[in-house]
């Protein structure tokens, strides 16, 4: 399985002055497919995910993508490697155009040289951002402030932004935050239509959401990882109910 | 709204080149000195006001020294011209070489920090910069130094007497119309919309893949570059340089005037620099205490327009063109 998979987190841990916020917890991302993270409040899921992102950096451990070590990267860095992540609070250029927010996330398809060279030389970036905005039905949006978005279309253009620069591993953090039950399904419809060509790694609080979605569900609890495994093994392991559920009294 | 913005730049571009020609026309057959001297010190200040729009308006960074660029300018112009060679061209190269070094070497400095810490850095280094100008004897400390000699500058088919108001003017509003026409450009390349995502969300420019430090200190390099050329015009003009030119009042007005022209369009801080200025001159041959009534009316401005000269307009606009549109 190592061998397959594109991403493996290897022993990360990190520490907030006296919180283990996480503790030595290892898995394996497949380069196709829907893996995720779920756990109870707290249970340092965001934390994972900043450690992998590389908004933090672990103490201990390492994170290997593609079979190269990207630890210590910088998240502009890792982007370039293809590695992208969306933020659960909704994280946006919110005074810009729906159209300028996508320029700007798929400027990394070009090389550095045109960033003084007029806009129509960008031609992938442009030729990408109408991609996007027609595959993701922003065309009427394309001109409005980011900030002036209904909350569903601003989750969907953060997404946008993040697979702007074609990405091999998507990291979507709690993506139908805040959404309603047609939004949500529509998103899940999306991260399955993605999944078959993208590796896809997932935080999300509604636990059905990820069950339906995912082909390996990583439970985490106080910092460490609890059980992983398919979605139905995970739901029948007696230590995640607890952990989600309490201990049985009866 | 977008597009009534871009009217309204486009509005104000225009009545400024017609009132520079017509300045110009109106100097060449009255042989008129005052006006076109008012109004090449306002654009030569303005040039100053456009450095902090770049740094503000579209990168989002408030510089509260900007006249450390502009004073270093103006005092190499000086010491070129009067103890190197009296030529416009050198001078010209040499500020905008040595500024475009000073500027990458104190980026290093201003742009570790963010929000009010790079406001203070920047304050902080113009004012040692002015300390040690106001203390230099080979500067002439707090005298400044005068006697800048008068240019005769050639173009290829023709030649400028610096002396010449109506001339002068023409060549300064050439300048000041060049940079401005960069920037404008800059705006229209990926590298202006990286400088825009900085002033809106800093935080996910890396998630985009983008480093902010590099942009930011592009940008930092570009508006000293401008601030200096901009003071290298002023003892072509004044003939004299003094330690006043790096103070923090200089720094100051830059700030109120671009947000009075109306942050972030570029044209607006040319605009609120002319007014400015002219309100300035007018109303300082009434009274001596003219900076109570500026004071006052950059209160209003700010309170009613909140965006400056420019919002004002294309707020008008945009709504002029929904009454239109029903």
């Amino acid at each position: 399985m190592a061998e397959n998979s594109i991403l493996s987190a290897r022993q990360v841990s990190k520490r907030f002055g006296g919180l283990q916020a996480v503790d030595r917890v290892s898995f394996e991302v497949e380069p196709k497919g829907v893996t995720s993270i779920i756990g109870p409040n707290g249970a340092g899921k965001s934390t994972v995910f900043n450690l992998i992102s590389g908004t933090f950096l672990p103490d201990s451990g390492e994170v290997v993508f593609d079979g190269k070590d990207v630890t210590h990267q910088a998240p502009e860095q890792k982007l370039a490697s293809g590695m992208a992540r969306s933020f659960q609070i909704t994280n946006l250029f919110f005074d810009l155009t729906v159209m300028d927010n996508l320029r700007i996330a798929s400027q990394r398809l070009e090389s550095t040289q045109q960033l003084l060279k007029p806009f129509s030389k960008s031609r992938l970036a442009l030729q990408r951002t109408d991609e996007l905005i027609s595959e993701f039905e922003l065309e009427r949006a394309a001109d409005q402030l980011a900030g002036a978005l209904s909350h569903g279309d601003q989750r969907r253009l953060e997404i946008a932004v993040t697979l702007a620069t074609r990405p091999r591993l998507l990291m979507l953090d709690e993506p139908s935050q805040g959404m309603s039950q047609a939004d949500t399904q529509e998103t899940a419809e999306l991260i399955r239509r993605l999944s078959q060509n993208m590796a896809i790694l997932l935080i999300e609080h509604d636990v059905d959401l990820v069950m339906d979605l995912s082909q390996h569900v990583v439970v985490m609890a106080q910092g460490q990882k609890l059980a992983e495994g398919t979605p139905q093994a995970v739901r029948a392991n007696p230590e995640v109910q607890t952990a989600y559920f309490g201990e049985a009294t009866a | 709204m977008v597009s009534a913005e871009k009217r309204a730049i486009r509005i104000v571009e225009i009545s400024l080149l017609v009132a520079s020609i017509l300045l110009f026309i109106f100097a060449e057959i009255t042989g008129d000195t005052f006006y076109s001297r008012l109004a090449t010190e306002a654009l030569i200040f303005g040039g100053l006001a456009l450095s902090v729009d770049l740094l503000l308006g579209l990168v989002g960074l408030l510089s509260l020294g900007q006249a450390f660029y502009f004073g270093f300018g103006a005092y190499l112009s000086a010491v070129m011209l009067k103890q190197v060679a009296p030529s416009f061209w050198l001078t010209m190269l040499v500020v905008l070489v040595t500024s475009a070094l000073l500027g990458w070497v104190t980026s290093y400095i201003a742009l570790r920090s963010r929000g009010v810490y790079f406001a203070l850095i920047t304050f902080g280094l113009a004012q040692v910069a002015a300390k040690v100008v106001y203390n230099t004897r080979a500067l002439g400390a707090s005298d400044g130094m005068i006697g800048v000699p008068i240019l005769q500058i050639d173009f290829l088919f023709f030649r400028l007497d610096s002396s010449d108001p109506g001339q002068f003017f023409l060549l300064v509003f050439a300048v000041i119309a060049l940079m401005y026409g960069v920037l404008r450009y800059i705006t229209h390349t990926p590298m202006g919309a990286i400088w825009h995502g900085i002033r809106s969300n800093e935080n996910r420019l890396a998630y985009v893949g983008f480093k902010s430090k590099g942009p930011k200190q592009v940008a930092f390099v570009i508006a000293a570059v401008i601030a200096a050329v901009s003071g290298a015009l002023y003892p072509m003009l004044r003939g004299f340089v003094s330690p006043e030119l790096l103070f923090f009042s200089v720094s100051g007005n830059a700030v109120v005037t671009a947000v009075l022209g109306g942050v972030g369009s570029l044209v607006g801080p040319l605009l609120g620099s002319v007014l400015l200025t002219f309100f300035k001159s007018v109303i300082g041959t009434w009274t001596v205490h003219h900076h109570i009534i500026i004071g006052t009316a950059f209160v209003i401005v700010v309170i009613f327009a909140p965006r400056g000269i420019l919002g004002a307009l294309s707020k008008r606009l945009a709504s002029g063109s929904d009454r239109k549109g029903e």
